[in-house]
């Protein structure tokens, strides 16, 4: 054996050891990067463990790597997942190619930003040449940023893997579903794939000049992609075809990651022409149907010049800008009607400030560009990064970001924002809708909405859908030249948008509309009396809100109180908690506006993975809809429950109070929050505690109503969670979605047992799910026993309507008999013919 | 031993129902020999697990923390950072 030389590594940062094997992430644990180990840091500079070349960083400034003269290759990876991060709270002190000596700082750090918002701060340094080493210090636990670590074995060096030579084969050209990329952990999966093949394999990106040895896990991360990119490959060999087959179906696979479903886009059913001329197809996003004149809410394209002369005025251009949108924003900010738009506007003004953002659009302009060209360029660009993350708190502020962006744009090109004149029944037309515009709209003269982007769970879908009013989203881009003012029909239910629509429909839309106004106005007018079937059996019809406003309506248009307060309104959209005296005043307001007489059932916190919370971070769940949700939540961070449950005692004499836990699964779970709340009402001096119920949205609830009636006070059934669990189906699934339908028999059985458990015990069962705001779904609930339906507010005076045409014991016949039944179909099919033909329409 | 009560207090907060509670509190997942560490209980103005490995404190008055008593009480690293913040390194 030939005497190797030997190379020593450094430790990259102070910290506390952890062996490889047992670093929560297959990719590193299995080595399949390369053999090293972890440390977990209490430094936050990380500094080169060997003299040589920066052969990659990564743009989000989370990953280097370093090659030594001798051909070794070390990566450092900090923190998991930290990827996700974009960048933020990582401040790279070094470039691609330089130079740098052992020791010498690459990378600066926020631990504390990085522990708050990644995964983890586990820093790794691999060894991805392969050479084997031994450690230093065996057995130590905490080390010193500098120590010396490791004693690498320089073997000598390895034979080449044989260039092949012969013609080279192509893969067609794939686009790249990663939403950050190929960086570490997908490149390593793929090249490790690629070495299994003798054929020499390059990667290429398009439009790029570089491409990477496939092989090459650094050279694979040097290219930097990103989600969207298009790549192809090459290989030269035997086994090339091979290797181009397998190849590129893990590359369409995301290489181990988690990758969104490619969106096919719909087939034209006829030319596109055609269907310009007539008719135009997009996904409903809210029902209906309406007939009104276009109005165009996308911005005109502003006139932007890419290049300019002078860089240091248009450095002066873009402060000035930025400088002038601050103020209007903290204007904005002043006049906010409400604390949560304030709050929007707060976090715009943040974004004016954020250093990445600025950084890069300063860069563009020192490389000649304008400023409003550079600015355009840093916001879009980093929008789509967000948006690329399949975070939907992210992608919100995606759409945030465009919006802060076009304002900054407007005031650079002397572009005045005109306020928007709406005619009666305007459809409004937008690429998208941004949160500026939304909060700026007269919603009485809006009919209905129908935009380019967007889905189901869009902005424009939630806030057409609280409007009652019909929308049709992902509609083709054409329909942004409509004329203003061009009369069209919005037919949101068959997902179409007539533009020279049959006058015989219109005049049936009108008779319709008209029906229905004189229906609602009817309905309106009765509103305050009690809900009574015919029969004299009273039921109680209460709002669902999520505001005092939400609370003011409700009460004048006939609530008998709340079923569901959603307190995460509190929480959500925030970067810190809510104050005590903050909570305290907007429960006590909306208490006040209830009254005594009525009952106000607040749900504590119904947050989880599925909806974070700013300032709460929370460990990336695979599956959040069975992760740390609801009670679960609260019951491991008991502080903010206790926190909570003070500020809405303080409202304990204003209102009948009502606690409501959401999630709960187990017995223990209400038993622990119930000790937490007697603990909070004893140090309170409360005398009456308010009354604690669970939801009940977890086939597990429901199946053990009978063990759980004699320890609370009441039930309330959340039917959209209790379909997607009893029917194993995600209510936004886009293929599976119509399928999770509330009336599915297994439901409405589980609805049926848990209510014959409570009223064994004495105790009152609502319902506060969208089925309760259904009209078809109300004889089917009072027949099974229901005693209160909670309700979305708009709909108070139809569903108090519907219980007053009922008879309850022909209800309670209905109610057997569907239990019976096969189907969701069947269900509806039992209830249709005793629809009211004026109320199968939506409003 | 007393790293093990930390790791016994995690698993407790992760897993309210499975561990049997003693003593009837939820308030803090620092032992008391930690909390003794870092300058009483009054000293700890919040506490928060984070990144997997770590707990945040936030302490009213940084002088009071012992670096040497964190240790013996079973917290091997620890990184002071600015407004009294600390980040306690227990593991996993």
């Amino acid at each position: 054996m030939v005497s190797s030389q030997q190379l020593q590594l450094l430790a990259p940062l102070s910290g506390v050891l952890m062996a490889l094997d047992n670093v929560p992430d297959p990719v590193f644990s299995s080595r399949m990067i390369g053999d090293g180990l972890c440390i977990d840091p209490t430094s936050q500079v990380l500094c080169a463990p060997l003299a040589g070349v920066i052969s990659n960083l990564q743009h989000t400034g989370h990953a280097i790597s370093i090659t030594g003269a001798n051909g070794v290759q070390v990566l450092l990876h900090i923190g998991l997942d930290t990827v996700n991060l974009a960048g933020k709270g990582f401040t790279p002190l070094v470039e691609e190619g330089q130079q740098v000596a052992a020791g010498q700082a690459l990378i600066e750090f926020d631990a504390d930003f990085v522990a708050l918002n990644a995964r983890s701060l586990l820093t790794l340094m691999l060894v991805v040449s392969g050479e084997s080493f031994v450690p230093l210090v065996p057995g130590a636990d905490l080390v010193e940023s500098g120590q010396p670590l490791l004693a690498l074995q320089l073997a000598e060096t390895p034979a080449l893997a044989e260039e092949q030579t012969g013609a080279a084969q192509l893969s067609a050209s794939q686009t790249l579903p990663n939403p950050n990329g190929l960086h570490a952990r997908p490149a390593a999966v793929f090249a490790q794939a690629a070495k299994g093949f003798a054929a020499t394999i390059h990667l290429h990106k398009q439009g790029a000049s570089a491409n990477a040895n496939a092989k090459s896990l650094v050279a694979i991360m040097a290219l930097q992609t990103v989600h969207g990119d298009s790549v192809y490959l090459s290989a030269v060999g035997a086994d090339a075809g091979q290797a181009l087959k397998v190849l590129s179906e893990l590359l369409a696979s995301g290489c181990g990651e988690e990758v969104a479903i490619e969106v096919v886009e719909a087939q034209p059913m006829v030319m596109p022409e055609q269907v310009a001329s007539d008719m135009l197809r997009g996904v409903c996003a809210s029902p209906g149907s309406v007939f009104g004149p276009v109005v165009q809410l996308s911005e005109n394209a502003l006139q932007i010049d890419e290049l300019a002369t002078d860089s240091s005025l248009e450095n002066q251009c873009l402060k000035q800008g930025l400088a002038e949108a601050a103020t209007a924003l903290q204007a904005l900010c002043d006049n906010a009607p409400g604390n949560a738009q304030a709050e929007i506007f707060k976090a715009h003004q943040e974004l004016l400030e954020d250093p990445g953002l600025l950084e890069q659009a300063f860069a563009l302009i020192d490389q000649g560009k304008s400023a409003a060209f550079a600015w355009q360029s840093a916001t879009q660009e980093t929008a789509t990064l967000f948006k690329g993350l399949g975070n939907r708190l992210l992608a919100e502020r995606a759409l945030d970001l465009q919006d802060v962006g076009q304002r900054v744009l407007k005031l650079m090109l002397g572009v005045q924002d005109r306020v928007l004149e709406l005619p009666d029944n305007a459809i409004l037309i937008a690429e998208q809708l941004t949160p500026s515009q939304t909060a700026a709209l007269d919603t009485r003269k809006v009919a209905g909405f129908a935009t380019v982007g967007g889905g189901a769970t869009s902005h424009v879908a939630i806030l057409a859908r609280a409007l009652g009013l019909p929308a049709i989203c992902g509609v083709a881009p054409q329909v942004l030249a409509l004329a203003n003012g061009t009369q069209v029909l919005l037919d949101a239910d068959a997902g179409l948008l007539h533009l020279q629509p049959d006058p015989e429909r219109i005049k049936q839309l009108d008779r319709q509309r008209e029906q229905q106004r004189q229906r609602q106005q009817q309905d309106l007018q009765q509103a305050a009396l009690a809900a009574c079937t015919r029969d004299g059996q009273r039921i109680e019809v209460s709002a669902n809100i999520a505001s005092l406003a939400e609370a003011e309506q409700a009460v004048t248009l006939g609530a008998e109180g709340v079923g569901l307060l959603r307190s995460e309104f509190l929480y959500l959209e925030r970067n810190s908690a809510p104050s005590h005296d903050e909570q305290v005043a907007t429960y006590s307001a909306i208490a006040r506006t209830v009254g005594t007489e009525h009952n106000l059932v607040v749900r504590t916190l119904d947050v989880g993975g599925d909806k974070p919370l700013a300032y709460v971070p929370m460990d990336h769940e695979l599956n959040p809809f069975l992760g740390m949700r609801g009670i679960r939540l609260c019951l491991e961070r008991p502080q903010l429950l206790r926190e909570q449950l003070r500020a809405i005692l303080a409202s304990a004499e204003l209102t009948r109070l009502h606690i409501m836990l959401p999630m709960v699964t187990q017995l223990s779970e209400l038993r622990m929050a119930r000790q937490l709340l007697e603990e909070e009402a004893l140090v309170l001096g409360v005398k009456t505690l308010p009354k604690l119920g669970i939801m009940i949205e977890v086939p597990a609830a429901a199946l053990m109503a009978d063990l759980f009636a004699p320890e609370v006070d009441f039930f309330s059934i959340g039917t959209n969670d209790l379909t997607q669990y009893t029917l194993a189906m995600d209510r936004d699934h886009p293929r599976l979605a119509s399928q999770a339908d509330s009336f599915h028999p297994a439901v409405l059985r589980l609805i049926a047992s848990t209510v014959k458990a409570a009223h064994a015990h004495g105790k009152w069962v609502g319902v506060c799910g969208a089925l309760a705001s259904e009209t078809l779904a109300v004889p089917v609930l009072l027949g099974l026993g229901v005693d209160e339906l909670s309700v979305s507010v708009p709909l108070i005076p139809a569903i108090k309507a519907r219980v007053r045409e009922l008879d309850f014991a022909a209800c309670q016949s209905l109610a057997q008999q569907v239990l019976e039944l096969e189907s969701a179909g069947q269900v509806r099919a039992a209830l249709q013919p005793l629809q009211q033909p004026m109320t199968v329409l939506e409003y | 031993m007393m790293f093990d009560n930390v790791r016994k207090a995690f698993w407790k907060a992760l897993t309210p129902d499975l561990v049997v509670d003693e003593s009837g509190k939820h308030e803090s997942v620092l032992q008391p020999a930690v909390l003794a560490a870092l300058g009483g209980a009054g000293n700890v103005k919040s506490e928060q697990r984070v990144a997997l490995t770590r707990i945040r404190v936030e302490l009213a008055d940084i002088t009071r923390l012992d670096p040497q008593a964190l240790r013996a009480a079973g917290v091997p690293g620890i990184l002071s950072l600015p407004g009294g913040l600390v980040h306690l390194v227990v593991g996993l």
